[in-house]
């Protein structure tokens, strides 16, 4: 039986420490949660999605990326070159052979040797949720991105090339290698989870990885 | 993109199952709303955060493009006014 506790670690980046999740041991997979509200939205699909990668002998680390979770960094100055060089770092702590990422984490798995994708978001899409958002709420909801950050985002797209399966949600018209039932948590305002859907992911994950010898 | 959808009863439900998965509403609450249904203001769950995550993702599952001066509380007020809005984007 693999060792499924739940830890937290550091990674260097832009010459601070910033901290990692960390459950399971074996091969490493690095996590690239979504952007902005939906991280927070989805962090416990993640953390579902890693103990079930965790039983199947993976070592799964989700980094706070600067400016994130218990990142000391203000968010206000805080680039979109800090974010990819942070989650390039974060994968190289980590000694990640592949990266599981959703929504904009995708764009951030540049450096990654193989690239798992959940419902990949283009940094455009991503870019005028957050305008929208802003001009409903006053004061933007919880996070208030400098401009550099958001034009570096605005520009984004998923690294193309490479070892990259991307799958999406049954409800989304995008091409995608596999399509799988649930609900978009990342849309919902209350945080909240989905079983079957951390099962499903859990295991194409798990099949991916052993399928491309990863492992 | 993918190419536009073409069909009313497409459209309608797309919306409804856009509603659902973004506001978690229940399966038979969605199926109920009639186009007198009051959205907007009515349901709690529909707020305005709701509200950018409904568009975006009306976007993405209509391939369509919303543009932010084409948003306003008509337009959300009820089901029968967003699906009107849905269908005169998609159905072109």
């Amino acid at each position: 039986m693999s060792d499924s506790g739940l830890h937290y670690t550091h990674y260097r980046a832009g010459g601070r420490d910033e901290w990692m999740m960390r459950i399971g041991s074996g091969p490493a997979l690095l996590f690239l949660p979504p952007l902005f509200e939906e991280m927070n939205r989805t962090r416990a699909l993640l953390a579902s999605v890693m103990r079930r990668l965790a039983a199947e002998g993976f070592r799964s680390f989700l980094p706070d990326l600067p400016g994130t979770g218990e990142s000391e960094r203000a968010l206000e100055e805080v680039s979109w070159r800090d974010w990819l060089d942070s989650a390039a770092s974060a994968g190289e702590s980590a000694g990640a052979v592949a990266s599981v990422s959703l929504r904009g984490g995708a764009l951030l798995d540049g450096a990654a040797p193989a690239r798992w994708r959940f419902a990949p978001a283009n940094g455009a899409s991503l870019a005028r949720d957050l305008a929208r958002a802003g001009l409903m709420t006053e004061g933007g909801g919880g996070y208030a991105p400098s401009q550099a950050l958001l034009d570096g985002l605005a520009e984004a797209e998923p690294e193309a090339g490479g070892t990259v399966r991307t799958v999406r949600l049954s409800t989304d018209r995008a091409e995608a290698d596999l399509k799988l039932e649930g609900p978009p948590l990342w849309r919902r305002a209350e945080p909240q989870n989905s079983t079957e859907l951390a099962d499903a992911m859990a295991s194409d994950i798990t099949q991916w990885a052993r399928s491309c010898g990863l492992c | 993109m993918t190419a536009a959808l073409n069909d009313e009863q497409e459209v309608d439900a797309t919306l409804r199952a856009v509603l659902r998965d973004v506001l978690g509403l229940p399966e038979a609450q969605v199926a109920a709303l009639d186009e007198s249904s009051p959205l907007f203001g009515a349901l709690p769950e529909f707020d305005s955060m709701a509200v950018a995550g409904l568009l975006t993702e009306l976007e993405e599952r209509l391939g369509i493009l919303i543009e932010d001066h084409e948003v306003d509380a008509d337009m959300l007020e009820s089901f029968g006014s967003l699906l009107t809005f849905a269908r005169s984007k998609t159905l072109q």
